[in-house]
């Protein structure tokens, strides 16, 4: 209970206005296509320089926070996921914005990104020593376990179709082979200079996300009756609330695997989203909903990224090992004010240490409260006429894959990726399984080449990667989510024929 | 109508013409008369980003530049994107600079496959030097570098030593204490940098590690590794007075492998402005305030002005260049 | 509506295209450790296309709509204009002008009113300078991005 005693100094004049002024620039910034919570952390740095230890942490915290349940404002609104932690969000989210439910989407997901991250954050509070164990157990080898679990899920993920599906992941894997292998120093399908250095993600979902939308905006063409705008019925707070205190299944879901992946270092944030939307999907009775706008596959989406941001620190604050990009940067910016996290932050620094801890537990409060209030005016945007809309999306999309990392290179993956992926999707592809190979490639891939490496150095790859507790279990759970999948998929397919046969 | 757009061309092209002569003229005396870039070839919140981020922050002050400098971030592929970038599509008029470290960009150009060599860019002063360190967990069986040694020599190859990657800091530093001691190891480089090299540590996936002096400093602080030698030619008597160097174990491993951060502009930069680079921005590395920040981070100074940055880039392309001969 | 077999065919033909360059490269190229993990892939990626493909020949495959040729005639346009815009007009015009460009040209294109209308004219130039007005104080003023300048700003 220690961290109660030191609430006080979040709530100092100048620390609370600093994390009022973190949590509002944190959802601009988050709402930014082409901002990850990693770059919006990093430009904040720079500003901590004035602050005490205490203060800087205050605001760095409060932006981490709130810039990752930002995102999902315009994941939802324009269908750009600001960060790969929001692309499960663009799915049902965006889908709830153009049937007229923009403030509704963005009520829920505010909520049940505060209620995930405070959840979280209890959780970095009173686990951390058991956590921190937790952390470290986890080898190249569970890591790539990890992956291949990713991978498994790709085949069920916002697709209709099972084979589709699967070649969509494997495109996605495929491209995140391209450029430089950094771990032998090998040129991988480098045809032309633009691709020397990889596909970045960020580019990458701006371009497979928001440029087939564009596109599809333009195939109306000037037909004014398309463009008359929705009506938006109002969305009460009230209503939001009997909603999600409803949704008690997805919400769990979503922060259970959300807080356990999120603790995972160089997987996490990542994934956490998509595997607790594919994880809901399983457990839900409505799974021909997901994907249409269904207010489930938002909620576990949103609370799982939110759950992520406090475990995903345990390492960071207890071991100073970085879990993940945002916590990397959060370490460069405790290493300038001459912080060092690990046992002698909480020992010598505990002001420090708790205060910040406390100021992301409050600055999720403040992040809801602000964010439903802005909701209904934001929602608005969704109901640009068309033109507009596709308009600003295609500029914010070349600014947004520009400013990753000041070089048109990312512009032009961007759209190519885009245009590439609007001819896919009408074919039944999407690119939300494409995504995922693309993130889980090179983790599977470099903890494969690592795990080989050590594995020739020790026993063999067979003793190194098959054997002990965690490599077991996490292979029992690949086998099972396999059979999952082809067990639908049979089910599914009898269904199809059935229904056929009925009609014709 | 024809007349007038002649004359039209004409004062056009005059005004054009006598604006690019009086620019040429005084471009060195105004210069800088904008604000001037850094590209960083790493990650925001990287080791390199924060450090060029603090030795940067007086810049715009009357007596140093009186400009401001800011940061591009241009990473990827172990640091190979930016400094492709910058070799091949930056201007070389003095507002784009970009971060070097050395030994990474020397060791990539001998390896090949990279549009730039050392002669592709001018070096302006060093600020930083990071001396990679030999760590193990601190309930490793090893106390010293010798106990390694000998036990890699009799386990030839089983002795794991994570590292950031290839061809870095880390990785010379590991090929050159195989070379002198005669022993095999297993170098395992890591996706992720210093910090997943040093996780594989703490962690127990390897038996040992290389990493830098500022990061293995914290670790120690924090009680999770032991540090044992320095690969430099002097002990760091800020950080680590007590830990010896490899030298002074008894091994043949000079400082190579020493991480050396600075700021150069591309080759055919004015002479003028390299000129007025080169005598202001040491002194902005030496500000009060730059060091004071440095010091808080635990990040090693070393201030070297342009012809001492010279001679370090000739002496490592010789170094690496035999060192990575073999491989 | 769901596409012709045609389209299909067409469509996976063409993934299984890519799907077996990507594979003659993994196998050819060296070294043979860096493409390990392509090779793999390359394997199910290769398989998985031709599956695809033989669905799509013998008519198993239904899901995706397929392309509209009135569809099609529509992106056109706009298409153009992103691809003239992305690849040259950004960094030759700089970012900020060729983007009000662009955004007045695609707003235009597809509004509904019609071409002579003096009010509709107004205000596709008042949204786009307030659009980019608000662009440039986001990414310029506040993140401090630096964008390629082109001839004017």
């Amino acid at each position: 209970m220690e961290f109660l005693s030191y609430f006080g100094g979040v709530f100092e004049p100048t620390a609370f206005l600093l994390l009022l002024g973190g949590t509002i620039g944190g959802l601009i910034l988050g709402a930014t296509p082409g901002l990850s919570p990693t770059m919006a952390v990093a430009l904040l740095i720079p500003f901590t320089f004035h602050l005490s230890p205490t203060q800087g942490l205050i605001l760095l915290g409060a932006a981490y926070t709130s810039t990752v349940a930002g995102g999902a404002v315009s994941a939802i609104l324009l269908k750009i996921p600001g960060a790969p932690a929001n692309i499960a969000t663009a799915l049902d989210g965006n889908a709830m914005a153009k049937n007229g439910e923009g403030a509704r989407a963005l009520h829920l997901s505010f909520l049940s990104s505060g209620i995930g991250g405070v959840i979280g954050v209890l959780l970095l509070i009173f686990l951390t020593p058991v956590l921190a164990k937790w952390a470290l157990a986890f080898g190249p080898s569970h890591l790539f376990w990890m992956a291949i679990l990713g991978v498994t899920v790709i085949g069920s993920l916002d697709s209709k179709s099972f084979v589709k599906g699967l070649l969509s992941g494997c495109i996605g894997l495929w491209l995140s082979m391209i450029g430089f292998d950094d771990n032998l120093g090998a040129q991988r399908f480098i045809f032309t200079d633009v691709l020397a250095g990889g596909i970045n993600i960020i580019p990458a979902l701006i371009g497979l996300f928001a440029i087939p939308q564009v596109l599809d905006m333009f195939s109306k063409g000037r037909d004014s009756s398309v463009i008359e705008a929705i009506e938006v019925p109002k969305q009460r707070f009230m209503d939001s609330l009997r909603e999600i205190s409803r949704s008690g299944r997805a919400l769990s879901v979503g922060t259970f695997f959300g807080s356990i992946i999120g603790l995972i270092p160089g997987v996490g944030g990542q994934i956490a989203g998509l595997v607790a939307y594919d994880q809901a999907k399983k457990f839900s009775p409505d799974k021909d909903k997901f994907g249409t706008g269904h207010p489930e596959g938002l909620i576990a989406a949103e609370s799982a990224n939110n759950a992520m941001v406090g475990p995903s620190l345990v390492p960071l604050l207890t071991l100073s090992i970085p879990g993940s990009p945002t916590a990397a940067v959060l370490l460069g910016g405790l290493i300038i004010h001459g912080i060092f996290p690990g046992s002698d932050l909480f020992d010598n620094h505990p002001q420090v240490a708790w205060t910040f801890i406390n100021s992301m537990l409050i600055g999720q409060i403040l992040m809801v409260i602000f964010g439903i209030y802005t909701a209904t005016w934001a929602a608005r945007i969704a109901r640009a006429p068309v033109p507009i809309m596709a308009a600003a999306v295609m500029v914010l999309a070349l600014f947004g894959a520009y400013s990753v990392q000041s070089s048109m290179n990312g512009v032009y993956i961007m759209l190519a990726m885009g245009v590439g992926m609007f001819f896919l999707e009408k074919f039944g592809f999407s690119a939300a399984p494409l995504v995922l190979g693309l993130i889980l490639g090179p983790i599977a891939e470099s903890n494969f080449t690592t795990g080989s490496l050590i594995a020739n150095a020790q026993n063999g790859p067979v003793e190194y990667f098959m054997t002990g507790t965690l490599n077991i279990f996490l292979i029992t759970l690949v086998i099972a989510s396999i059979a999952y999948s082809f067990w639908s998929n049979m089910v599914q397919g009898k269904a199809v024929k059935k229904a056929q046969g009925a009609t014709s | 109508m024809k007349k007038l757009i002649k004359s039209l061309a004409i004062g056009v092209t005059a005004i054009a013409l006598s604006a690019t002569m009086s620019a040429g003229a005084s471009f060195a005396a105004d210069y800088p008369d904008r604000p001037i870039g850094v590209a960083v070839s790493y990650g925001a919140g990287g080791a390199t980003d924060f450090q060029a981020r603090i030795v940067t922050m007086v810049a715009g002050n009357e007596d140093i530049l009186g400009q401001p400098i800011f940061i591009l971030n241009k990473p990827g592929a172990g640091g190979r994107v930016g400094w492709n970038w910058f070799a091949t599509e930056a201007e070389a008029d003095g507002y784009t600079m970009s971060a070097y470290n050395i030994p990474h960009f020397i060791a990539q150009s001998i390896k090949g496959g990279v549009s730039y060599s050392a002669d592709s860019f001018e070096p302006i002063a060093n600020w930083g030097a990071d001396p990679a360190v030999v760590v193990v967990g601190k309930d490793s069986q090893f106390n010293t570098i010798q106990e390694m040694v000998e036990h890699a020599k009799v386990n030839p190859g089983k002795v794991t030593l994570s590292g950031a990657g290839l061809f870095v800091g880390h990785h010379i530093a590991a090929l050159q204490i195989e070379k002198a001691t005669g022993a095999k190891f297993a170098y395992i480089p890591t996706k992720g940098g210093g910090a997943a090299a040093m996780k594989a540590v703490i962690a127990g996936d390897v038996l040992g590690g290389i990493n830098n002096l500022s990061d293995a400093f914290r670790a120690q602080q924090a009680g999770n590794v032991k540090i044992l030698g320095v690969a430099d030619i002097e002990r760091n008597k800020e950080f680590l007075p007590d830990v010896p160097t490899l030298k002074e174990a008894g091994y043949d491993v000079d400082n190579a492998s020493v991480n050396f951060r600075g700021l150069m502009v591309k080759k055919g930069t004015p002479q003028e402005v390299i000129d007025k680079l080169a005598a202001k921005v040491p002194e902005m590395f030496a500000h009060d305030r730059v060091a004071k920040r440095m010091k808080a981070g635990g990040s090693p100074m070393k201030i070297m002005n342009r012809a001492e940055v010279q001679a370090m880039w000739a002496k490592r392309q010789e170094t690496l260049k035999d060192l990575l001969a073999g491989l | 509506m769901t596409a012709s077999r045609l389209q299909h065919t067409i469509s996976s033909g063409a993934i299984l295209f890519v799907a077996a360059i990507v594979t003659y490269i993994s196998f050819t190229q060296e070294p043979a450790d860096a493409f390990l993990f392509p090779r793999l892939i390359a394997i199910f990626f290769v398989s998985l296309a031709a599956w695809n493909f033989m669905r799509a020949v013998t008519g198993v495959a239904k899901v995706g709509v397929g392309l509209d040729m009135i569809e099609l005639k529509n992106i056109v346009p706009g298409l153009v204009t992103m691809l003239v815009f992305i690849f040259f007009a950004a960094k030759m015009l700089g970012f900020y002008l060729a983007s009000s460009i662009a955004f007045m040209l695609i707003f235009t294109l597809y509004d509904p009113a019609p071409l002579n209308d003096g009010k509709a004219w107004m205000k596709r130039l008042i949204v786009t300078v307030c659009f980019m007005a608000v662009m440039y104080c986001l990414f310029a003023l506040l993140l401090k991005v630096q964008t390629p300048s082109g001839i004017l700003f």
